[in-house]
C-alpha cells in the first residue's frame, strides 16, 4: 500500500531536515536577527531545485511512478485569510523556533522542548477545526 | 542537548529540494506537513471539520509521513558523533532569553505551537507546503505566504531578543 511507503519517506525527510540545520534552534534566532542565513539558503536552494525539477516533470508530462496517475501541478489557492494566517504562523515560528515538520524531527533527536510545541500545534489545528465546524453549522 | 551534523545551507537545500521532487514524482503528492496534524485530531474529535475533505480517511499518507519524521530525527542523531542527550534546552541563544523555569518555557513553546498550528490552517499550509512545494510550482499565493512567515518570524525574534 502506497501510504505505508510514506513512513520511510518521513524518515528520509526528517533525516534531511536535521542535516540541513532546520532542527538546530540557534539557526532560527540567527536567521531572524540576520546573523546567519543558513535556513534561508536551505529554503531558497530547495525552491530553486524544485522549480527546475517541476518544470522538467511538467515538460515530460510525467506520471507518478508508484501509481501511474498524471501529476498535478496546481498550487494552493489564494484566500482572504492567507496573509493573516501566514503572519500568525511566522510569529509562532520565531517564538518556538520550529515549524510543524521540524518540531517532530527535534523530538526524535531528544530535544524535549518540542513536546510542548507539538502539543501546541495540535491544539492550534484543533481550534481551527472548532471554528470551521461551527461556521458550517455542525 | 543532542548535537547533530549540519551540512552547508546550499547542500541542505539541494537535499530538501531533491527530496520534495522525489516524493512528488513517486507518489504525485506535494510536500506538506501541517495538514497531517489534523489526522490526529480526527481520531480524538467528533468535529465535522476533522471528518471531511482531507480528513475523510485519516489513515492516509500524511499520517504515516509525520510518524516517520521523528524516526528520521532519531536516525540523524544516531549517525552524529555525539551522544543523544534528552534535554529541554533550546540551545545557547534561546535559553538566554526564555524563562529558566520549565513550566514558563513550556508555556511559551506551547503558545508558539498554537500559533503555528492555527496559522498554518488559516494560511493553508506551512513552510513545507507553501515555501518549498508552493515556490517550486511558482504559485504566487505561496510566495505571499512565505513572505508572511518570514515577516512574522522576524517580529517574534526581534521581540524576544529585544532589538
Amino acid at each position: 500500500m502506497k501510504k505505508y511507503i510514506f513512513l520511510f519517506f518521513g524518515i528520509l525527510f526528517g533525516f534531511i531536515l536535521s542535516r540541513a540545520g532546520a532542527t538546530t534552534y540557534d539557526f532560527y534566532a540567527k536567521l531572524f536577527l540576520f546573523e546567519d542565513l543558513q535556513l534561508l539558503w536551505v529554503i531558497a536552494t530547495a525552491a530553486a531545485v524544485g522549480m527546475i525539477g517541476v518544470a522538467v516533470l511538467k515538460n515530460l508530462k510525467a506520471r507518478s511512478i508508484l501509481d501511474g496517475q498524471p501529476l498535478s501541478f496546481e498550487g494552493k489557492p489564494y484566500t482572504k485569510s492567507l496573509i493573516v494566517g501566514s503572519l500568525i504562523f511566522g510569529l509562532g515560528w520565531g517564538f518556538a523556533s520550529a515549524c510543524p515538520g521540524t518540531a517532530l524531527v527535534m523530538l526524535g533527536e531528544g530535544k524535549l522542548g518540542a513536546l510542548f510545541t507539538i502539543i501546541g500545534i495540535g491544539l492550534g489545528t484543533y481550534l481551527f477545526g472548532m471554528r470551521e465546524s461551527r461556521g458550517h453549522g455542525a | 542537548m543532542t548535537e547533530v551534523i549540519v551540512w552547508s545551507g546550499w547542500v541542505g537545500g539541494l537535499a530538501v529540494g531533491a527530496y520534495a521532487l522525489f516524493q512528488f514524482a513517486m507518489s504525485g503528492k506535494h510536500l506538506g506537513v501541517s495538514t497531517g496534524f489534523g489526522n490526529f485530531c480526527s481520531y480524538i474529535s467528533k468535529l465535522s471539520f476533522f471528518h471531511k475533505g482531507d480528513y475523510e480517511q485519516p489513515n492516509n499518507w500524511r499520517l504515516w509521513f509525520i510518524i516517520g519524521l521523528p524516526l528520521g530525527g532519531l536516525l540523524a542523531a544516531l549517525t552524529s558523533p555525539g551522544e543523544i542527550a534528552l534535554s529541554f534546552s533550546l540551545g545557547a541563544m534561546y535559553d538566554q532569553v526564555l524563562p529558566q523555569a520549565l513550566w514558563a518555557k513550556g508555556a511559551i513553546l506551547l503558545i508558539g505551537g498554537v500559533m503555528i498550528g492555527y496559522g498554518a490552517r488559516v494560511a493553508g499550509g506551512c513552510t513545507s507546503g507553501h515555501a518549498i512545494a508552493g515556490l517550486s510550482l511558482l504559485n504566487w499565493p505561496s510566495l505571499l505566504a512565505a513572505a508572511g512567515f518570514f515577516a512574522g518570524g522576524i517580529v517574534a525574534v526581534q521581540l524576544l531578543f529585544g532589538f
